[in-house]
């Protein structure tokens, strides 16, 4: 007996079609994995299972009757809580009052009862054998991963009949993300339905019972994990054949040393590193998460303040903000890890944010020449096959893959030849991060330095020429060759003999 | 054109509204339209624009200048006191002062761009700072009258045009050249739409916030002066008035008072606006409390309409634009 | 700072302590520079310690911090609104005007004068949500329309209350006056309604908007109840103004907008939203009454007021955000 299904699902936004006579089924006691592109409809389907969206036709039966939401309240009543890729988290409240924002328990004055909001936290971290997290603490102060892992929380504590988990994983390094993935089995041990979004395979092979695959709005196919390959998964979800999700790797470094880092330190969570970086060569960068890669990348980029010897291109360098990175052909570029935070300039248009970082050399005495920018943009724009109707769009209409293909572009544009990705792909689609990797490799071969950080360790392992994995804010081994591997790579991040 | 007047929707309201209202107030009041009435009305449009002028650069980089007023009136009472109502004085005099106001906003920029100080806060102490540095200094008494010289750039005219008038139109050319043709104005934009994109680019983003108030501390300065000579002398408390107006007008304009957006060409429609129907009320017979009410209301109506609400309202009255990429 | 990490430098463990203590108690810093004024001018004047001192300071910061105590709600919020000064002018306006020497009338049009200031409030709240049109330029609007039926109503000064109503701030019960019960009654409030769910729906909207709606946050009903609030507590500064002016003043709500923003920032209160404290409001609303005292007791200028209070302001400021920022390049 189906726990959930749904028939003939369809949503429109204005002329768009996102979800087009979509179906979906799923039984207690399973982890059913739903897999595509961005674009796919997936998000628009989770969203209307968690009531955020209504679908203009097509139902949903849950238990046999009826199921259509108003609200994620509602939902919840049924038993269905999502966990969205974009954090719900309160930063100004406590953890234990994320996890029960809006259903604490009360005293007879309907004020909050913060003692049996401890309680009642603790036991529910017991039970589900949470990573160590003080209930106490204040969101703002807890990282990323964290952050994500107190969103599980949030939706553990409303005892979901069906957990829906749409990215969980993005923001969580291996150890979490393996206690995720034995936590999603043991909810579907209770009898419960896990629904599980993910990008990466690795992951969906590990726990998932039954796919759904959609495409264009469309469900394309539905499987049992055990009988179907992995390449049958690919194409279903990208609809032609892709050749090969990672570039060939021929090696392009030379000996020149394009940056060296000798005892560089921000902070407490990076003491100190020493590398060299080669021209031609890209070098990935590992190791559990909150391990010092983002301090750095931002001490690199002059984000952060820092201490020891860099030096570019043979010569000293001292950096101490972006603009200082960013100048001329021996600068640095970043393309930071927070798209829209950091990335990009929403309500402007594509033209504005790819020439923001050099709209200077755009200017004559300060007057700025338009149609060196409108060339320049073109330029950029087809080299990156950037999906627009006019340069003229605004860059939050883009998808996620085109506006990470904007941000390369005015990174590119700077003429800096050393590029610092911190998780190119996170959140974007197959084919768009096929495209990321095929560039990384051309500008390699045009004697560009490539930092590359993965949360993805088999990203690291099939696009880097080394990789460079960090424990403890110090680099703990320098892999390439025959000794790069995902299992390398997580012996040396875990433990110390490795080096 | 097309492409001009679709981006800048709001500022062609703006226009449009003040054209209209013109038109109201011609009905009612025939006489408005008269040479003599058209000027003053102008000369008072131009103060408001001059001190809108660096509110809107503040504005549009995600700030807000509340030092306007008492920089507009520490301005006007040291000019009239340094000059003595001598107009040779006013060749030092007045430079210093514009580099004083532009001082003042270093202070305003360094505050809210290095030290993380909201804007609101941080201007409003240095409005009251202001306030009561200059009250000590002048100890209350009465200003020496304004010098002729300064008289002249406010009352003056050049055959029928005011020298303010040309003033006004000079300033909001440079305005709006900085805004669309140069670097500085792609940075400022830039910056009001996100700081940290803007840093993360290369901007320099804290000189760039800091340059924004230094042209609103000097232009609220210029205004002071300029005020001086239209009422004869400098006296307290002639600076409030245009906190209000001067945010109004910008607002009025079509900027977003969140930042990254917005235009002086609209600001000039907004102190136009707000100058017409300062004349349309009394017209109508209508007292400083109904000018109140309409102020509010015009704001309200401004705002909707460049609302997002608004915007989406119409996207369902019209068929959808074809060049949306799909959203995942 | 420090060129090793491990061994962490004095000055970054004295402000990670710093940080610490502020998280605990956001309105550390107005209380040190209130016990600061208080301690300085008592080297001035005696008495300042006294019972009586405290009555008085309190009905003369009560408006302000009626005022404040709702724009620290708008605050928390993560909004701001400009309208108190509106409704505080129109409310003494009508107060003026209508209560007439009846008890009974007098308490009648108290609540409905209240009551009206609710209904602004919640109609900011509608239009801020439904148009979804930013808080500054819909509450500076409606100040400017508020005060404009103010002044129709009522052109210049005038009007007048009972005399028995004026008598309210000098009134004393078990030794202390009108004014310090309802400081108590405001105190009392703040703690009950912070650990309220509805107290907590507006600092999780205050501090992240979005995650609160996606944590199924009615946006328009946290909207209402905030601004609501706020308007209801700017008609209660109304209220209490007019037992100290004795008449209805158009324009005076004005002198209100920004010091309310001011004593909350004072206060600790952040103007980004999700942080801040009455208590630490009142505290800030006390330095920037009592300031003018201590220029008094120096013998200066009064005009020094605005200056202090400027960079008392400013000093407040500096602190919290200093602070945030060395928190933000520890924890991050």
């Amino acid at each position: 007996m189906e726990l959930l299904s749904a028939g003939g699902l369809s949503k429109r936004f204005g002329g768009i079609v996102a979800l087009n006579e979509a179906s979906f089924s799923a039984t207690a006691g399973e982890v059913h994995a739903l897999l595509g592109e961005n674009g796919a409809g997936k998000s628009t389907f989770i969203q209307i299972l968690a009531g955020v969206l209504r679908a203009d036709q097509g139902r949903i039966l849950l238990d046999g009757a009826d199921y259509a939401p108003r609200d994620p309240d509602a939902a919840a009543r049924r038993g269905i809580v999502t966990v969205f890729q974009e954090l719900s988290s309160i930063p100004d409240l406590s953890v234990e009052g994320n996890i029960w924002f809006r259903r604490e328990p009360r005293t007879v004055l309907r004020t909050v009862s913060w003692r049996e909001v401890r309680r009642r936290t603790e036991a529910l971290f017991d039970r589900y054998r949470f990573p160590a997290i003080h209930p106490g603490q204040d969101l703002r102060r807890l990282g990323l991963a964290e952050r994500q892992i107190v969103e599980i929380a949030k939706a553990l504590a409303q005892e979901p009949r069906i957990l829906v988990l749409d990215e969980a994983t993005s923001a969580l390094a291996a150890r979490e993300t393996e206690w995720l993935l034995d936590l999603t089995r043991r909810l579907a041990g209770e009898g419960r339905l896990v629904v599980f979004i993910s990008h990466r395979m690795g992951e969906v092979r590990a726990v998932a019972d039954r796919l759904t695959i959609f495409r264009g709005g469309r469900t394309v196919a539905a499987h049992v994990a055990g009988n179907v390959t992995d390449d049958e998964i690919v194409t279903e979800m990208i609809g032609r054949r892709l050749e090969r999700l990672y570039p060939q790797r021929v090696a392009h470094a030379t000996d020149r040393i394009a940056v060296e880092a000798r005892g560089l330190s921000s902070g407490p969570r990076l003491p100190g590193v020493t590398f060299d970086m080669k021209e031609g060569e890209v070098l990935g960068v590992g190791g559990l998460q909150g391990h010092g890669q983002r301090e750095l990348f931002q001490a690199l980029f002059g984000v952060s303040r820092s201490q020891g010897e860099m030096r570019l291109w043979g010569r000293p360098a001292a950096i101490s903000s972006p603009r200082d990175a960013l100048v001329g052909r021996d600068g640095i570029a970043l393309v930071p890890e927070d798209r829209r935070g950091q990335g990009l300039l929403l309500s402007k248009s594509v033209r504005e944010n790819l020439t923001l970082a050099v709209i200077r050399r755009m200017s004559r005495r300060g007057v700025l020449l338009r149609d060196a920018e409108a060339a320049l943009v073109k330029e950029m724009v087809d080299f990156l096959h950037i999906k627009v109707s006019t340069p003229e769009q605004q860059a939050d209409t883009l998808s996620g893959g085109n506006q990470q293909k904007v941000i390369f572009g005015k990174m590119l544009l700077t003429e800096a030849r050393v590029l610092l990705l911190y998780d190119p792909t996170r959140g974007v689609d197959v084919g768009t991060k096929s495209e990321i990797f095929q560039l990384m490799r051309d500008l390699a071969a045009k004697g560009y330095a490539i930092l590359f950080y993965s949360s993805d360790l088999q990203e690291l392992v099939n696009v880097a020429d080394r990789v460079m994995v960090l424990r403890e804010g110090r680099v703990a081994a320098m892999l390439e060759g025959e000794d790069l591997s995902e299992g390398a790579i997580l012996r040396a991040a875990l433990f110390d003999e490795a080096a | 054109m097309r492409a001009f007047l679709a981006r800048n929707r709001l500022i062609v309201l703006a226009y449009v509204g003040m054209l209209v209202l013109l038109m109201v107030t011609t009905f009612f009041s025939p006489g408005f339209l008269s040479e003599s009435n058209l000027r003053s009305s102008l000369v008072l449009a131009a103060f408001i624009g001059i001190v809108a002028l660096g509110q809107t650069f503040v504005i549009i980089g995600g700030g807000i200048d509340l030092s306007v007023p008492w920089v507009l009136n520490c301005a006007a009472i040291l000019m009239a006191i340094f000059c003595g109502g001598q107009d040779l004085p006013l060749l030092w005099v007045g430079p210093l002062i514009l580099a004083a106001g532009a001082l003042i906003g270093l202070v305003n920029g360094v505050g809210v761009a290095l030290f993380g100080v909201p804007a609101i806060i941080m201007t409003l102490a240095t409005n009251v700072i202001l306030q009561g540095l200059i009250v000590i200094y002048t100890g209350g008494l009465p200003t020496p009258p304004a010098p002729e010289m300064i008289r002249y750039l406010s009352v003056g005219r050049i055959g029928p045009v005011p020298v303010i008038g040309i003033l006004w139109a000079v300033l909001a050319l440079v305005a709006s050249l900085l805004l669309s043709k140069t670097a500085f104005g792609r940075y400022v934009y830039a910056v009001g739409s996100s700081a940290t994109v803007a840093a993360f680019s290369g901007v320099p983003a804290a000189r760039t916030t800091i340059v924004t108030y230094m042209l609103s501390g000097t232009t609220a300065a210029l205004a002071g002066m300029l005020l001086t000579g239209y009422s004869g002398q400098a006296y307290l408390g002639m600076g409030e008035p245009y906190l209000f107006t001067s945010i109004a007008a910008v607002a009025i304009g079509g900027a977003s008072i969140l930042g990254g957006s917005g235009h002086y060409l609209g600001t000039i429609a907004g102190a136009l606006v707000l100058t017409v129907l300062a004349g349309l009320l009394p017209a109508l017979g209508l007292s400083t409390g109904a000018l109140m009410v309409v102020y509010g209301v015009v704001i309200l109506v401004t705002v909707t309409i460049g609302s997002d609400a608004f915007a989406g309202l119409l996207r369902f009255a019209m068929p959808a634009r074809p060049d949306r990429e799909k959203r995942p | 700072m420090s060129d090793s990490p491990k061994p962490r430098g004095r000055f970054d463990r004295l402000m990670s302590a710093w940080v610490r203590s502020l998280d605990r108690t956001p309105f550390l810093v107005a209380l040190i520079m209130l016990a600061a004024i208080v301690v300085a001018r008592s080297r001035f004047q005696s008495g300042v310690f006294s019972l009586e001192e405290l009555n008085l300071a309190t009905a003369s910061a009560l408006t302000l911090m009626l005022a404040a105590a709702g724009q620290t709600i708008v605050l928390i919020r993560g909004g701001i609104d400009l309208s108190i000064g509106g409704v505080i002018s129109l409310g003494t306006v009508l107060a003026a005007t209508t209560f007439g020497d009846d008890p009974l009338q007098v308490a009648g049009w108290s609540l409905v004068i209240l009551a009206i200031g609710f209904a602004i409030g919640a109609l900011n709240g509608v239009l801020i949500t439904v148009l979804r049109l930013q808080p500054f330029l819909v509450t500076l609007a409606g100040w400017s329309i508020l005060t404009g039926i103010a002044l129709t109503i009522l052109p210049t000064d005038g009007g007048s209350v009972p005399s028995w109503w004026t008598g309210f701030g000098y009134s004393i019960f078990l030794g202390l006056s009108g004014p310090v019960w309802v400081l108590m009654a405001l105190i009392l409030f703040w703690y009950w309604f912070r650990a309220t769910r509805l107290g907590i729906v507006i600092q999780a909207t205050g501090s992240s908007e979005r995650s609160a709606v996606l944590s199924g946050v009615s946006i328009l009903r946290a909207n209402i109840a905030t601004y609501g609030l706020s308007g209801l507590f700017a008609a209660a500064a109304a209220l209490y103004l007019t037992t100290q002016t004795g008449t209805g003043s158009p324009l005076i709500g004005r002198d209100y907008i920004l010091p309310s923003v001011a004593a909350a920032v004072v206060g600790g209160v952040s103007l980004f939203g999700g942080r801040g404290h009455l208590v630490g409001t009142i505290i800030g609303a006390f330095i920037l009454t009592i300031i003018g005292d201590l220029v008094f007791a120096l013998r200066v200028s009064s005009y020094w007021q605005p200056v202090m209070a400027g960079l008392i302001l400013l000093g407040a400021v500096l602190a919290s955000s200093l602070a945030e920022k060395s928190a933000k390049g520890q924890d991050r």
